[in-house]
C-alpha cells in the first residue's frame, strides 16, 4: 500500500475513480491496451507501472484475460459436486479453449454446475440449453429455498421497497443519528464477515477520528466459496443493505456510501445499481436526501477478480486502483482508510440488519441469540442437502438442527462439512451435534463459524485432494506481500500433489508449514488455511495416515 | 520506575519506557541495539510493510500470560505488555519462514555471497539455516528470471529477489517515480521496471534508491554499490548541487569504487541522485589535466610546477608594476571549498592588492543574495528543508527542483502528492506543476507582474498578516498604496495568467498556516532578478510567513557551495562575512587581520571584467573551476573578451571551452581528492573529507594558491582544512564558533555562535536588518524583448537536465552521458505546426546574438510561442544567441529571456 498512490486517487475520489476506469476499459477486450494503462497513469499522476502492476493483479483485467468468453465456476462445493467436468465438455462445443476461463466462485453452490457467459451467471441444468443461452442471453435461472427460525425476520422478511426506504430514513432522522448509533450498540451486532468484530464500536471509532472527508464501504466481495447469503441479500434484500449504509454514513458523518460488490455476481451488480437508481428518482440518493440537508451517495465498484479483496485493507487499496495487497493494522481503516480518509468498511449482512433493528429496537435484537452472539445468522447451505438455500438462524440454534430441520438433511453419504469458507475449519459429520450456531461454539471445538457457508464434502471424495484444493485456492489467491502466505501455500500444495501421485507427506515438515502460515501470515487468508486442514489431520487420521510419514 | 509518569513495556521481563507511540521494533533497537531481532523487509528511511515477518516476537498482556506472535516492525507497543524477542517458538517461526524463502533462492548466490553485503544470508546464518537443510522438495520456482543489463547504471537479477518490496517502496517513499512494481499475483509477483520495459526505457531516473534498498543484491548497479568489498568508507559531501547530499565513499586501492548515501544525514536521509550517486567517474577520467601547461606559440606545453608559478609570478608583478592592481581579476569557483574561496579572495584582496574578485554566483544567485539583504539584512535561506515537515504550502518559483536539486525536489513531491499545497510559477509545465493545485504558467520575463498581482490579491482580499506586519515590518503603507494602484486585467494580459488562479493561489499561500516559498534561477536570471527577490520577500513579509518552523524564503542554490563562496567574500563589494569592504571601518579590520593595506574600491563583477578586458583595462584573469565560455552568455562577447587579456589562467579538471583559451592551465583537484567545507542551500557547513589522493600531476586548488601566495611573497601556511577553518571563525562572524573536529557528520548551520550552536531558523525574533523591508517595483518589459521581440517573436527560456550539471564538463565524463545525450530544444506542436518542424528535426535558432542548430523535440512542457532549452553540450554552445542584458542591480545575466526566431535547419543533423 502506497500513501501516495492513495493520496493521489483521492483526487480524483469516486466520481472520477480510478479502478472504475480500469475495470470499464476491460469490458471491451477483457483486458487493457498498454496505451490505455498509460494514459490512465499520466491522468492519474502516477508512475505506468502503477497501473500496469494493478492489473496484472485482477483475473479479469490481466492481459491473460484477453478473448476469455465464457468463465467456469471452479469453487469447491461445484468442485465436489463434480460437475465442473461435463460443463467444461460441453463448452467446448460453442468455445474454443482459449475463451474458456475460471470464476471462482459463482454462489450458485445449491445446484452446481455453474458458469459465466455473456455477464450472465447459470447453474443446474441450464448447461444442457447451451444453446438457447448462448444466443438470446436470457437471465441465468435458479431456485433456492429461503427460510428462517424465527418469527419476526430479521433479514429474510419480506423486502424493503424504496418508499418504505425513505419512511424509515425519516424516523432515523427524527431519531438523531446519536440515538441511531445507541440502538446499534445496544443491539451488539457482531460483523458477519467473519471476524465478528462489533459494529457499533466500529461506528463509533469512524464518527470519533477527525477528518473533512469519510467513506462507508459496504464489503460485498462473498469470495468464499460455498457462501451465496451476501447474493441473496443484494438481489433480493437490497434496499435493507442500502439503508444499513446510509445510516452508517449519517452516524459517523459520511457522505458517500460504497458498495464493493464483485464482478462474478453479475444479478446482484444490475439490481443493486437499479436499487440506487430508483433511490436518486425519489430523492433519496445525492444530495439534500429527503429534503434533509442532509447528503449521501451511493457509488458501486465492481470487483474484478481477486477473492483476497474480501479482505478489507485489500479492499479499500483496490477501490483506490493500487495493488490489492493486504495492509499493515493500525492504522485502522476507521482513522486512515479510503484514500487516507476514516472508513467504515462493514459486511453486507452485517448492514443488512440496521433496518430491523431501527424498527423493533436494539434491545429487540439483543434478546436473539446467546450472550455473546446476538441476532440470527444466514447460513448457506449447499446442493448435498436435501433442501439446499439461505436459512436465516437464531444464533445459539443447535447445527444438527439447521442440517436436519432446514437442510432435510444429506441427498448421499457426506463425511465432513466445510464449514465457514476455505479458511473455516472441516467439521467431521459425527461433530455436527456438539455444535451450535455461534462464535463461541465453534470455537471452542476448534472450528471457525465465519460467514456460515456450508459446503459437504462426500464420503468418496479423497481427503487429501480436499487439501490439496485448499493449498492451491489459497496459492491463487494469496496477494503476495507476505512470505509465510505466499510461499507456503505453494509449497503446502506441492506436498499434497505429490502426496497424490504417491509420494508420503512429512509429517513434521506439514506442521511445521502449517505453524509458519497460522501464526505468522500477515492476514486471515494464510492464516485460516491452516485450521481446516489441522482438522482435516485430526478427524480423517485413518484415511490420511497411509499419505503421511511416520 | 514509577507508573503513571512514563510508559513501561518489558522487554525478555526487563522494563524498559516507552517513547510515545512507537512500534515495537523501535522500542526494541532503543534498548537492545540495531538489530534487536532480524528483518528482511524492514528498511531505515521506508515504512513499516510487515512481509517478510521474521521480526516476529511474541507478546502477552501480562507476566507469563497467553502470548500471541506479532510481526515487531508495524505492531504498536501496549503498554504494560511483556515482550519476547527470542523464544523457543519465534526462533522456530523465523527459521521456519526463512527456510521457505531459500526454496526459492539460488544456492551459488547463497554460498558466494558476503553476509556482509547479503541480508538474506546474514539471517540466515544467524538463524542456523543455509540452502543444504531446506527440506522441502524443489518445486516452483524463480531461480531463472533474466538479468537486465541494458541500462548505463541499473543492474537487475531478480533471481535473487525475495519480495520484499523495499526496491518498490523506495521508489515510492523516496524518490516518488513510481517506476517499480509488482506484476502478478501470489507467489508469481515479479518485481517490474515500469510496464516490463527493463530500467533503461522505463521511466526510472536513477537514482539508485531500489538498489541501495535491495536487501539480496537482486537490483544493484553498474558499481555493485552494496555488496562490492571496499577497504574503506569515507563520508563527504557531493560536489553537484547546493543540496548538500552527504556520500559514502567506498575506496580501495586508493580508487573510488562506488557511492551510497548514508542514512543518518539530515540533509539526505539515506537518499541521493544519480550524480551524486553515480557520476563519480569523471574524476580519473583519461583526459583529466595532469600536468600544468603554459600555450607557446598556439599550443599548449606541459611544464613543472615550478616553472609555471615562476612564468605566472613574473607575469603578474609586471603587470601590477605597470598597470596596476586594478589590471588583475580572478574568478573563484564555487565548486571549491569554503577554505579554497577564502584563500582566493584573501590572494586577491591582499596579495595582489584589487576588489576584482567575483565568483560564479555572478550568474546565478547575486540577485537572491542581495535581494534578501535588503529585505531582511541576511543573503541567505531563512530555514531549512527539513521545514518541509512542517508546512501546509509550497510556493516554488522559477525552479525545477526535481531536475536541478533532486533530493529537495523528491521531497517536496512527496509533500505534494501526500496533499501539501503547492503553488509553481514557472513558464514551462515542468514535474511539479503536474502535481500542483495552482500553476501559474507565466510568460519567461513578467515575474514582477505576477507577484505584484499575488500581492495586490492578498491586501485586496485582507489576507495579509496584520500583526506581523505592524510588528516586524516597515514601509508596508506606501507598499500598499503602489499595489493596490495596479489594474489587475494589465497584469493578467502581461503574465498570460488568468487573473482568477492567480488569486486564488495567492490566498492559498496567505491562508496556509505556514507557508514556504522556494525559488530558482528562473527568478534571478532576469534584467528583474533582485526585484523579483524583494517581491519574494514582501509575499513572506505580507503573510507573516517569517521566523519559524514550516516557512520562510528558501532559495535553492545552484552549485554545491556557491552559498559558501559568496559567505568566503567571493564578491567585488564584500569582503570575508559580507563586510562592505568601502566602509573604513572595515577595511582597517581586514588590513589588521591580513596585515596588509586593503584596497577601498569596489572590484569589477564577472560582466564588467569582460568589459574592462575588452577595453584594454583589465589584463591578467585568473579563473578556478568555471567555463565562462560555454555557460555564460553571449560566447562571442565572452571570448573576444578573454583573448584581449596579457594573461590568461586557468584553474580546471578538463580541458574545457575556456581553458582552450588560456595561456596558463593548472591542473586542480576534485572535491573526491580534497579536505574542506562546503556550505549547502540552508547555511549548512558540512565537512569535505578526501577520499583519494589528488591524481598525480595535479594538486589540491587551495595549495596552488598557497604556492602562488607565497611565491608573491606573503606568508601564508600550506592548505589545510582545519587551520584554514580557524583562520576563517576568526574573521568571519557568523564561523565564530565554527571548528574542524566539531562540525560532526552533519555540519552545522551558520551563524555558529562562539559555544559552537548553529541555527536551524534566522529571523526568529527580529530580521537582521531590524525590521523587515517592504518595497514596491514597477513590471518593465526586458529590453531584449522591446529591442529585438519585433524580429525575433518566440521566448526561449533556459533550463537544465536532471542528468547533467552545469557546463557537463563533469557530468558528460561519466554514463550520465548515454543517459541525456544532448542538448535539444523542447518547442510546442503548434509552433513546430507552424514552422514545418517535426520532432527530431535540427532546427537553426537565431538570435540577435547568433545562430545555434538543435534538435527539436516538441512537447506540450512549453506553451505556444515559448520554448526552453539546457547548455549543458559544447556541441550546441546555447550560450552563443542568450543576451547580454543583465540585472539592473546585481548584474547577472537574462539567461531566462532570450528573443528567438526559429527555422527548420538546411543542416543535417549529425548523430553521435
Amino acid at each position: 500500500m502506497s500513501k501516495n498512490l492513495s493520496a493521489l486517487s483521492g483526487r480524483k475520489g469516486l466520481d472520477n475513480n480510478l479502478f472504475d476506469q480500469l475495470v470499464s476499459a476491460s469490458k471491451e477486450g477483457g483486458t487493457l491496451t498498454d496505451e490505455k494503462l498509460r494514459e490512465l497513469a499520466w491522468e492519474y499522476l502516477m508512475g505506468n507501472a502503477n497501473t500496469y502492476g494493478t492489473i496484472s493483479f485482477y483475473d479479469f483485467l490481466k492481459k491473460e484475460n484477453k478473448g476469455k468468453k465464457v468463465y467456469v465456476c471452479n469453487g469447491s462445493a461445484c468442485l465436489v459436486a463434480g460437475t465442473q467436468g461435463n460443463v467444461t465438455q460441453k463448452l467446448a462445443s460453442y468455445f474454443s479453449e482459449e475463451e474458456v476461463g475460471h470464476m471462482c466462485c459463482l454462489g450458485r453452490c445449491h445446484e452446481n454446475s455453474a458458469f459465466n457467459v455473456n455477464g450472465y451467471n447459470y447453474s443446474g441444468n441450464a448447461i444442457n440449453n447451451l444453446n438457447s443461452i448462448v444466443t438470446s442471453k436470457i437471465n441465468g435461472l435458479e431456485k433456492y429455498t429461503v427460510g428462517a427460525n424465527v418469527k419476526n425476520k430479521v433479514l429474510t422478511g419480506n423486502p424493503m421497497d424504496a418508499a418504505t426506504f425513505k419512511q424509515l430514513f425519516i424516523k432515523a432522522k427524527n431519531m438523531g443519528f446519536e440515538k441511531v448509533l445507541d440502538e446499534i450498540k445496544v443491539a451488539s451486532v457482531r460483523g458477519r464477515g467473519g471476524a465478528g468484530f462489533p459494529m457499533g464500536l466500529k461506528w463509533e471509532s469512524c464518527k470519533n477520528s477527525q477528518s473533512d472527508q469519510k467513506f462507508i464501504v459496504c464489503n460485498a466481495d462473498e469470495g468464499d466459496p460455498g457462501a451465496y447469503s451476501d447474493r441473496y441479500l443484494l438481489e433480493v434484500q437490497t434496499y435493507s443493505v442500502l439503508f444499513g449504509i446510509m445510516m452508517a454514513g449519517l452516524v459517523v458523518g459520511a457522505d458517500r456510501g460504497v458498495v464493493y460488490l464483485r464482478a462474478e455476481y453479475p444479478e446482484a451488480i444490475e439490481i443493486t445499481q437499479k436499487a440506487i437508481d430508483t433511490l436518486t428518482a425519489i430523492g433519496m440518493n445525492g444530495s439534500n436526501i429527503g429534503d434533509s440537508n442532509l447528503d449521501f451517495t451511493f457509488k458501486i465498484i465492481e470487483g474484478a477478480g481477486a477473492y483476497v479483496c474480501g479482505e478489507e485493507t485489500a479492499l479499500l487499496s483496490s477501490i483506490e486502483g493500487q495493488r490489492p495487497e493486504v495492509r499493515v493494522r493500525p492504522p485502522y481503516p476507521t482513522q486512515e482508510g479510503l484514500f487516507g480518509k476514516p472508513t467504515v468498511v462493514n459486511n453486507v449482512e452485517t448492514l443488512a440488519a440496521v433496518p430491523w433493528i431501527l424498527e423493533n429496537g436494539g434491545e429487540s435484537y439483543a434478546a436473539l441469540g446467546t450472550t455473546k452472539s446476538k441476532g440470527t445468522k444466514l447460513v448457506c447451505l449447499d446442493s448435498f442437502f436435501n433442501t439446499p438455500g439461505i436459512y436465516e438462524i437464531e444464533m445459539g440454534t443447535p447445527l444438527e438442527k439447521v442440517i436436519q430441520h432446514f437442510g432435510g438433511g444429506f441427498k448421499s453419504d457426506v463425511k465432513a462439512l466445510h464449514i465457514g469458507g476455505p479458511l473455516g475449519g472441516i467439521v467431521p459429520v459425527h461433530k455436527i451435534k456438539e455444535l451450535t450456531l455461534d462464535f463461541e461454539s465453534f470455537q471452542k471445538e476448534g472450528f471457525l463459524l465465519g460467514h456460515a457457508s456450508v459446503v459437504s464434502i462426500p464420503h468418496d471424495f479423497s481427503m487429501i485432494k480436499y487439501m490439496e484444493h485448499l493449498f492451491e485456492f489459497t496459492a491463487a489467491e494469496s496477494c503476495g506481500k507476505c512470505f509465510p502466505c505466499s510461499i507456503g501455500s505453494v509449497r503446502g500444495k506441492e506436498m499434497f500433489t505429490k502426496a497424490l501421485e504417491g509420494e508420503k507427506i512429512n509429517q513434521e515438515l506439514l506442521n511445521d508449514l502449517l505453524e509458519t502460515m497460522e501464526i505468522g501470515s500477515l492476514c486471515a487468508l494464510g492464516g485460516g488455511l491452516p485450521l481446516g486442514i489441522k482438522n482435516a489431520l485430526h478427524y480423517f487420521k485413518e484415511e490420511l495416515n497411509p499419505h503421511l510419514s511416520a | 520506575m514509577s507508573k503513571g509518569q512514563s510508559k513501561i513495556a518489558y522487554i525478555n521481563n526487563e522494563p524498559f519506557e516507552v517513547q510515545g507511540e512507537e512500534t515495537i521494533l523501535t522500542f526494541l533497537k532503543r534498548y537492545m541495539g540495531n538489530e534487536p531481532v532480524p528483518t528482511l523487509c524492514d528498511a531505515p528511511n521506508l515504512k513499516p510493510f510487515g512481509s517478510c515477518r521474521v521480526c516476529s516476537v511474541e507478546v502477552a498482556l501480562q507476566q507469563d500470560g497467553p502470548t500471541k506472535v506479532q510481526a515487531s516492525c508495524h505492531t504498536p507497543v501496549v503498554e504494560e505488555s511483556y515482550i519476547y524477542t527470542h523464544t523457543a517458538k519465534i526462533e522456530k517461526l523465523r527459521k521456519n519462514i526463512v527456510e521457505l524463502v531459500l526454496t526459492d533462492y539460488p544456492a551459488d548466490k547463497f554460498k558466494t555471497d558476503s553476509p556482509k553485503n547479503n541480508e538474506l544470508k546474514k539471517v540466515a546464518l544467524d538463524l542456523n539455516i543455509t540452502p543444504d537443510e531446506v527440506r522441502y522438495a524443489s518445486g516452483k520456482n524463480h531461480l531463472n528470471r533474466g538479468v537486465d543489463n541494458d541500462h548505463p547504471y541499473m543492474r537487475s537479477d531478480l533471481s535473487a529477489c525475495i519480495n520484499c518490496y523495499r526496491c518498490i517502496r523506495a521508489c515510492d517513499e523516496v524518490q516518488g517515480e513510481m517506476v517499480l512494481t509488482m506484476v502478478g499475483r501470489g507467489f508469481d509477483n515479479t518485481v517490474t521496471m515500469g510496464m516490463n520495459e527493463g530500467f533503461k526505457e522505463s521511466d526510472c531516473v536513477s537514482c539508485g534508491a531500489c538498489s541501495q534498498a535491495c536487501p539480496t543484491g537482486a537490483i544493484t548497479d553498474v558499481f555493485n554499490s552494496k555488496t562490492n568489498e571496499a577497504a574503506e568508507t569515507i563520508r563527504t559531501i557531493c560536489t553537484y548541487c547546493g543540496v548538500g547530499c552527504n556520500l559514502d565513499v567506498a575506496v580501495k586501492d586508493n580508487e573510488v569504487i562506488s557511492i551510497t548515501a548514508p542514512y543518518d544525514a539530515e540533509v539526505n536521509q539515506g537518499h541521493t541522485c544519480l550524480k551524486g550517486r553515480y557520476a563519480f567517474k569523471f574524476y580519473n577520467h583519461p583526459e583529466r589535466l595532469r600536468s600544468p601547461l603554459i600555450k607557446r606559440n598556439g599550443s599548449f606545453v606541459e611544464v613543472s610546477w615550478d616553472e609555471v608559478y615562476d612564468y605566472i609570478v613574473d607575469k603578474l608583478n609586471t603587470i601590477k608594476t605597470n598597470n596596476g592592481p586594478n589590471a588583475i581579476a580572478g574568478i573563484s569557483s564555487a565548486r571549491c571549498t569554503n577554505e579554497e574561496n577564502y584563500l582566493m579572495q584573501k590572494f586577491i584582496r591582499a596579495v595582489v592588492g584589487t576588489n576584482n574578485i567575483d565568483g560564479c554566483a555572478r550568474v546565478c544567485h547575486s540577485p537572491t543574495a542581495l535581494g534578501m539583504q535588503r529585505a531582511f539584512g541576511t543573503g541567505a535561506a531563512t530555514n531549512s528543508i527539513i521545514d518541509l515537515e512542517y508546512t501546509n504550502c509550497m510556493l516554488v518559483i522559477g525552479a525545477n527542483p526535481t531536475a536541478a536539486h533532486p533530493v529537495t525536489g523528491a521531497k517536496l513531491k512527496q509533500a505534494a502528492m501526500k496533499g501539501t499545497t503547492l503553488i509553481v510559477v514557472d513558464p514551462r509545465e515542468t514535474v511539479l506543476a503536474r502535481f500542483a493545485d495552482y500553476h501559474l504558467q507565466l510568460r519567461p520575463g513578467t515575474n514582477v507582474a505576477l507577484l505584484n498581482m499575488m500581492l495586490h490579491y492578498i491586501i485586496k482580499e485582507n489576507v495579509q498578516d496584520d500583526h506581523f506586519i505592524d510588528n516586524r515590518t516597515e514601509g508596508f503603507d506606501d507598499f500598499k498604496k503602489q499595489i493596490l494602484a495596479l489594474d489587475m486585467d494589465e497584469m493578467s494580459k502581461v503574465t498570460g495568467v488568468d487573473k482568477h488562479l492567480v488569486c486564488d493561489a495567492a490566498v492559498a499561500y496567505a491562508q496556509a498556516k505556514n507557508a514556504m516559498s522556494f525559488h530558482g534561477l528562473g527568478v534571478t536570471e532576469h534584467s528583474q532578478g533582485t526585484f523579483t527577490v524583494q517581491l519574494i520577500a514582501d509575499l513572506a513579509l505580507i503573510t507573516g510567513n517569517i521566523g519559524r518552523r514550516g516557512v520562510g524564503v528558501n532559495p535553492l542554490r545552484g552549485q554545491n557551495n556557491v552559498q559558501g563562496s559568496a559567505d568566503m567574500g567571493v564578491q567585488p563589494h564584500q569582503g570575508a562575512g559580507y563586510m562592505d569592504i568601502t566602509k573604513p571601518e572595515i577595511q582597517n579590520l581586514y588590513t589588521n587581520f591580513y596585515k596588509v593595506e586593503m584596497p577601498k574600491e569596489v572590484g569589477y563583477k564577472i560582466p564588467e571584467m569582460f568589459d574592462a578586458a575588452i577595453d584594454g583595462k583589465l589584463k591578467a584573469l585568473w579563473i578556478i573551476g568555471e567555463d565562462v565560455v560555454q555557460t555564460d552568455p553571449n560566447t562571442a562577447k565572452v571570448k573576444k573578451a578573454l583573448e584581449s587579456l596579457d594573461l590568461f589562467i586557468v584553474q580546471e579538471l578538463f580541458m574545457t571551452e575556456t581553458a582552450l583559451l588560456a595561456d596558463v592551465v593548472l591542473p586542480g583537484a576534485s572535491f573526491l581528492e580534497k579536505s574542506g567545507t562546503f556550505t549547502n542551500g540552508e547555511r549548512r557547513v558540512q565537512r569535505v573529507n578526501a577520499t583519494v589522493s589528488p591524481i598525480e600531476g595535479t594538486k589540491v586548488d587551495g595549495q596552488i594558491i598557497v604556492d602562488v601566495m607565497n611565491r608573491m611573497g606573503y606568508a601564508q601556511p600550506d592548505y589545510d582544512a582545519k587551520t584554514m577553518l580557524e583562520e576563517i571563525s576568526q574573521i568571519v562572524p557568523f564561523f565564530k564558533g565554527i571548528r574542524w573536529e566539531m562540525l560532526g557528520v552533519n555540519g552545522k548551520q551558520w551563524p555558529v555562535l562562539e559555544d559552537g550552536k548553529g541555527t536551524e531558523i534566522i529571523h526568529l525574533e527580529e530580521f537582521k536588518r531590524g525590521k523587515g523591508k517592504f518595497s514596491y517595483f514597477d513590471w518593465k518589459e526586458t529590453e531584449e524583448i522591446t529591442a529585438n521581440g519585433k524580429e525575433y517573436p518566440y521566448i526561449i527560456t533556459t533550463n537544465r537536465e536532471l542528468a547533467h550539471y552545469n557546463c557537463g564538463a563533469m557530468t558528460r565524463r561519466t554514463g550520465n552521458v548515454e543517459i541525456t545525450t544532448e542538448d535539444v530544444l523542447l518547442i510546442n506542436p503548434e509552433d513546430a505546426l507552424a514552422n514545418n518542424i517535426s520532432d527530431g528535426d535540427l532546427v537553426c535558432v537565431s538570435s540577435a546574438r547568433g545562430k545555434v542548430d538543435i534538435k527539436a523535440k516538441i512537447s506540450l512542457e512549453v506553451k505556444q510561442g515559448i520554448m526552453s532549452t539546457t547548455f549543458h553540450f559544447p556541441e550546441i554552445m546555447v550560450n552563443l544567441i542568450t543576451s547580454d542584458v543583465y540585472d539592473s542591480e546585481a548584474k547577472c545575466p537574462e539567461y531566462k529571456v532570450v528573443a528567438v526566431n526559429i527555422r527548420k535547419s538546411k543542416g543535417s543533423y549529425a548523430m553521435s
